[in-house]
């Protein structure tokens, strides 16, 4: 063996943006929330529409591809595409408004459910893309530890990994609980109510197991020395990629930008 | 005799219960031997190990009266510096991951960091732990990822990288297939031969006679019977008491009733095998 343990668990990052720092990327996370706030204020066309908000897609997009995560990060995005769809014919078809824009059949979008539609759903994808660039390009563990070095509780860190963690695990152990009950001849697959119907025998299971499991787990965690209280090692040993200060710098001046240029627009 | 652990008058009752689980204990562990602790479902073994490893009452709280002492000091006293002292493995393979590792290697090493313990120094006793406990192929693999005999394979060797003297282990065979099962307990023997000290809860009663030193055996919260191995379980009167006794001390109990004159009533299949071949050489 060429590496040592040492090195083979460390987190191998294809180029310098996947491999910015962790903290660095939910700063850069943050800003992109704010700079989707401020352009969603600058409305279009008569029905006042913040047309803005679709360019964040094509930035996402880039950034997804700079990252050398492209394909991971869009497969990761197509829940978020459903749910954004849903939201916004949900909103569009719902909400009543003046004026009647489009008509199929019985259904009627009006323009306020228009306008509220494609808010939300434009700021919901663009919002959660962002999300899914950092947890596509960051390791949950890395995120947990960048949190521990910036002075976080490591208790909070544990919290954090762990319950980011588990919902795999926990969707793996609600399939095997399904096939049980499957076996027992309760019916999971079909239209909505029988699904629903499903849902309480899967779902008790699932709970109950996951909380007499944490009682075990507390005590694995004692057993390992989880509440000592010492400088705590750790084999994981985060790397700057050398763009985070640059990075930082983009994102500040971006933000200035954007303010001044929202500022000036009011006046 | 050299004792690691000693109970004496120990009491100890869950909360919210009428009941003792633990009654007037007083149990000697020796430094370096097997300790099997059989007994029927509800018999109070798992309670056993939780008042030994000091679980009960700090984690469980409820009432203990007597004292648990670990080279002759109280429990209470070491703080959180038992993990390295005493270390404890359960039944359930799959709550012993800590969650928050992605490879076996760090799993194993997790309680080595959480004692501070220097990243070079934890890689050398990751390593040889690994190998002890023959987990070295899935090093790299994701500990969720695995079997149940590997995952607890992975669970001893992350509490056996902590070097504690004693380790307790909880039915660290219930869940786990025949190989599963055997891979274990090479584990075990392996820390036997290391001269720690082991007390094990284990069903199948077969692999008690095999490995133990001595037997503890429990009943409605008390310990009935305690001693060497061959001894206890020879008694195939324990039956009555809802515990199994090995199949060799069933057969040699059954023959000496048929009238074959045996030395001694053998509880494992090696001596079972040599108590009957003297018999027959001996045309008994």
């Amino acid at each position: 063996m060429d590496k040592s343990y040492l090195e083979l668990v460390q987190v191998q990052k294809k180029n310098k943006i996947e491999g910015l720092y962790p903290t660095t990327k939910l700063w850069i996370l943050l800003f992109f929330v704010i700079w989707i706030f401020i352009l969603s204020t600058i409305k279009f066309t008569s029905i006042q529409l913040p047309l803005l908000n679709l360019v964040w897609i094509p930035v996402l997009l880039f950034m997804f591809y700079i990252s050398g995560d492209f394909v991971k990060c869009i497969k990761a995005c197509r829940v978020i595409l459903t749910i954004a769809a849903i939201i916004f014919l949900a909103q569009a078809f719902i909400i009543p408004g003046d004026r009647e824009v489009f008509r199929l059949a019985f259904l009627k979008v009006s323009d306020s459910g228009l306008k509220k539609g494609f808010e939300l759903s434009t700021m919901v994808l663009s919002i959660a893309g962002a999300f899914v660039w950092v947890f596509q390009t960051t390791d949950n563990k890395e995120i947990g530890q960048a949190l521990e070095e910036s002075g976080v509780n490591y208790t909070v860190s544990y919290i954090f990994v762990s319950t980011l963690n588990m919902i795999n695990v926990l969707s793996k152990n609600s399939q095997t609980i399904m096939n049980a009950q499957r076996a027992r001849g309760v019916e999971t697959q079909g239209n909505m109510i029988v699904r629903a119907k499903a849902f309480v025998p899967s779902f008790i299971p699932l709970v109950l197991s996951a909380i007499t499991g944490a009682e075990e787990r507390v005590l694995t965690l004692e057993s390992r020395g989880f509440a000592v209280k010492c400088q705590k090692t750790r084999v994981l040993k985060l790397q700057k990629s050398g763009l985070e200060k640059p990075a930082m710098i983009v994102c500040v001046i971006i933000t200035v930008l954007l303010i001044a240029g929202r500022v000036v627009l009011w006046m | 005799m050299d004792v690691i652990m000693e109970c004496k008058n120990v009491n100890y009752q869950y909360p919210l219960t009428d009941t003792k689980q633990i009654e007037n204990l007083n149990l000697t562990i020796e430094r370096g031997k097997v300790y099997g602790v059989v007994g029927e479902n509800g018999s109070g073994k798992t309670t056993l190990c939780a008042v030994l490893r000091g679980f009960a009452p700090s984690f469980y709280k409820g009432e203990l009266t007597g004292e648990v002492l670990y080279d002759g000091k109280p429990l209470a006293e070491y703080g959180d510096e038992i993990a390295t002292k005493i270390g404890f493995v359960f039944q359930n393979p799959f709550t012993q991951i800590s969650g928050v590792k992605d490879t076996v290697f760090e799993e194993i090493a997790y309680g080595l960091e959480n004692f501070g313990v220097p990243v070079e120094e934890i890689e050398q006793r990751v390593i040889n732990v690994m190998k002890m406990t023959n987990v070295e192929s899935l090093a790299l693999k994701n500990p969720f990822l695995i079997s149940g005999g590997q995952m607890q394979r992975v669970a001893l060797a992350s509490v056996i990288v902590l070097e504690p003297d004693v380790m307790i282990i909880d039915e660290p065979t219930s869940q786990l297939d025949p190989d599963g099962t055997e891979s274990v307990f090479e584990i075990i023997k392996a820390m036997k031969e290391k001269k720690k000290t082991i007390i094990l809860v284990e069903h199948k009663i077969d692999l008690i006679a095999e490995y133990a030193d001595e037997v503890i055996v429990m009943k409605d919260a008390k310990v009935i019977a305690c001693g060497p191995t061959k001894e206890i379980l020879a008694k195939t009167e324990l039956m009555q008491q809802g515990v199994n006794v090995p199949q060799a001390a069933i057969l040699g109990q059954k023959l000496k009733e048929k009238g074959l004159d045996i030395e001694y009533i053998p509880v494992t299949e090696q001596d079972a095998v040599k108590v009957f071949e003297n018999a027959g050489k001996a045309g008994k």
